[in-house]
């Protein structure tokens, strides 16, 4: 049983009057599965998760639940639960009463219950606030709340929509790993709403990245930062640059920008020569004098140097061509002033190639937190 | 700023000398007229003004005042939980189910307070009356051949014109405090295994508890101390506290025994508000989280 689907998206499409929210999703998700839904604000991946949860209706498609088709069975009959965004603990209830709620709904006595209440607090480390009602709480403590209610009735499936959006980060943090710990106890299937790719990274076991209402990739963190779809998934995941280049030669696998050549290693050898490209690198794959083997090494202009405590970001110049490296605090010498010209190179098998169409995607300038 | 416990206390001293001037001018000391004058006695017009308990003594030995009282008692109960009754589902309706033009429906729901009370009473009478609209109605379709008399004149008129009075009344409290539930509680609660009957009698009904024990004071009051649609609706039947103490003022000029009767009904209307406000606000305290 440890690989059947717990949920399964057919097609599913979703329309609001003219507006399509959600076009075209197809996925499995596995039982134990930690899957998230990443994307930008307005990407759809919300409207994706309340059709799960029943909140919404699909326009198109079928949603499967253990192999059932679910579309039109209301939330309160369906064996998942959410975890919203503010938490939506009732107001008027203690703690424990919250918890108790979806129990009382199953008529499961009070008695019964108790023992079932008592273990999702030891979860979720809240033991001792069984009798404080939730205004009483913090924010951190309320989410905890929010998602023992969610796990008491051991759910088929536990939907969470942003559940860490209201928190500081460093908060944020701590209660990433909280989840996924208790992802890993528990055993239970997680579908998690985001827009901070760090913490879809650190936490999924695969990622659907989605923008206006498309899923541009599904694949597991390795997959999607290594090896991004789309020009979209490679600018929305880390930190990327981009370069407007052309194809000079297929069979070499070159492509020019500013005068610069590029070599770079594609299997989806489908570009044409001449066609317009994005060449891509990331920025900690640019090496700064470099000590390894480059196969694309330049001479380029120092033109900005930012302390970022850790690290240091730095801009070159390369031709025209704009190009930012991280580089590490530790090798940094910082004797070296802006217009020094330095040495600067990478693998080409660290070069990404996109068509110049995707330009459009491309999210231009990328906050941690909307 | 310096926290200077004494500092604080002449400010908050300051901050609240107008509303207790307010209060004192205009309910404290008129209320206090009225005790006062209830311990008076009148012969014919003369007022005497010798300290005496015979008002509260009449009302007490006379069980026609007593048993008036808790007939309007009785009656402004039900007229509240009748106005509930019809205010609430409207209120939920227009607050959770409505979607488009939620405020044009609002403003209609309380669109009979813009019309005269005399007016709005006036009008039952004619709904109500032996040629009103529903007799004339019934016997046109041929259902009666006589006019019904009950519906007017009695105690089913003044609950019917009552209700009508206070709906708006209770519409308001209760659409306000419906407004202030987030409305992904409703979410969570379906999310949670509750059908929308569940959902209304857990998650609705008590966070809505505020604004329906105000709904039910507002109401409350309206209908314990009105006179006129008993006097207009009532007929012989339908006489009610209020009247007997308007007759007093109005005909009997006997104002102290007005005053005693005033008096006695201030303290029952006060007691019954006191019990059901301080169940409300512990119900209600979460809402001004």
């Amino acid at each position: 049983m440890k690989n059947s689907t717990a949920i399964k998206l057919e097609n599913i499409q979703k329309k609001f009057n003219d507006f399509t929210a959600v076009d075209d999703f197809n996925v499995e998700i596995k039982k134990g599965e930690f899957f998230s839904l990443l994307g930008p604000s307005g990407c759809g991946k919300t409207t994706t998760l309340r059709m799960i949860a029943g909140l919404e209706e699909p326009t198109r498609g079928n949603i499967m639940l253990e192999s059932e088709i679910v579309n039109n069975v209301p939330p309160y009959k369906r064996h998942v639960n959410t975890v919203f965004q503010d938490y939506a603990l009732f107001p008027h209830m203690t703690v424990k009463k919250n918890i108790y709620f979806p129990l009382k709904m199953r008529k499961i006595p009070l008695p019964q219950a108790e023992p079932m209440i008592k273990k999702v607090l030891q979860l979720v480390n809240m033991e001792e606030f069984g009798n404080r009602l939730p205004q009483q709480l913090s924010g951190g403590q309320r989410q905890r709340i929010a998602l023992a209610r969610s796990l008491v009735n051991e759910p088929a499936a536990l939907l969470l929509d942003e559940p860490l959006g209201a928190l500081d980060f460093k908060l944020r943090i701590a209660m990433q790993k909280v989840l996924k710990d208790i992802q890993q106890n528990v055993g239970i299937t997680f579908i998690y709403v985001t827009h901070d790719q760090t913490e879809a990274m650190t936490m999924s076991d695969r990622i659907a990245v989605m923008k206006d209402g498309r899923v541009h990739q599904i694949g597991n963190p390795d997959q999607i930062y290594n090896s991004p779809a789309t020009a979209f998934v490679a600018s929305f995941i880390g930190d990327m640059n981009f370069i407007h280049g052309r194809i000079v030669s297929k069979n070499r696998q070159e492509a020019e920008a500013y005068g610069n050549v590029f070599k770079f290693l594609n299997d989806k050898s489908d570009f044409t020569k001449e066609q317009d490209v994005l060449i891509c690198v990331r920025t900690e794959k640019v090496q700064v004098n470099a000590s390894r083997e480059v196969d694309n090494s330049f001479d380029a202009e120092l033109k900005r140097i930012i302390f970022r405590g850790v690290d240091y970001e730095l801009t070159f110049n390369l031709n025209g061509a704009e190009l930012r490296s991280i580089v590490s605090s530790l090798e940094w010498n910082q004797s070296i002033k802006t217009g020094t010209i330095l040495k600067i190179g990478w693998n080409s098998d660290d070069v990404l190639i996109f068509p110049a169409e995707e330009e459009r995607d491309i999210v231009k300038y990328s906050l941690d937190s909307e | 700023m310096k926290l200077e416990p004494n500092g604080y206390k002449i400010k908050d001293f300051i901050k609240g000398v107008p509303i207790t001037l307010w209060l004192l001018l205009l309910v404290i000391i008129p209320l206090l007229f009225t005790f006062i004058m209830s311990f008076y006695t009148s012969d014919g017009n003369v007022i005497d003004k010798t300290f005496s308990l015979s008002n509260y003594k009449i009302f007490f030995t006379d069980s026609l005042y007593s048993s008036i009282l808790w007939k309007s008692i009785k009656l402004a109960v039900l007229v509240s939980v009748l106005s509930i009754a019809a205010a609430f589902p409207l209120a939920y309706l227009v607050s959770f189910k409505i979607k488009r033009g939620r405020n044009l429906l609002f403003m209609l729901s309380i669109i009979p307070l813009w019309v005269s009370y005399l007016v709005r009473i006036i009008a039952w009478r004619s709904i109500l009356g032996n040629q009103g609209v529903i007799n004339s109605l019934l016997l046109a379709i041929g259902i009666i051949e006589k006019p019904l008399t009950f519906l007017l004149y009695n105690q089913f008129s003044i609950a019917i014109t009552l209700i009508y009075i206070c709906i708006p009344f209770v519409f308001i409290p209760v659409y306000t405090a419906l407004e202030k539930i987030p409305k992904n509680l409703t979410e969570a609660s379906s999310d949670l295994g509750a059908g929308e009957g569940k959902t209304f009698i857990y998650i609705i009904v008590p966070l809505a508890m505020p604004g329906l024990i105000t709904g039910f004071i507002f109401s409350f009051i309206i209908a314990l101390g009105d006179y006129i649609i008993p006097n207009q609706l009532g007929g012989t039947s339908g006489i009610m506290y209020g009247n007997l103490i308007w007759s007093q003022f109005g005909f009997a000029f006997n104002w102290p025994f007005g005053a005693a009767l005033g008096f006695i009904l201030f303290t029952i209307a006060i007691t019954i508000l006191g019990l059901t406000s301080r169940f409300g606000s512990t119900e209600g305290g979460f809402l001004s989280e």
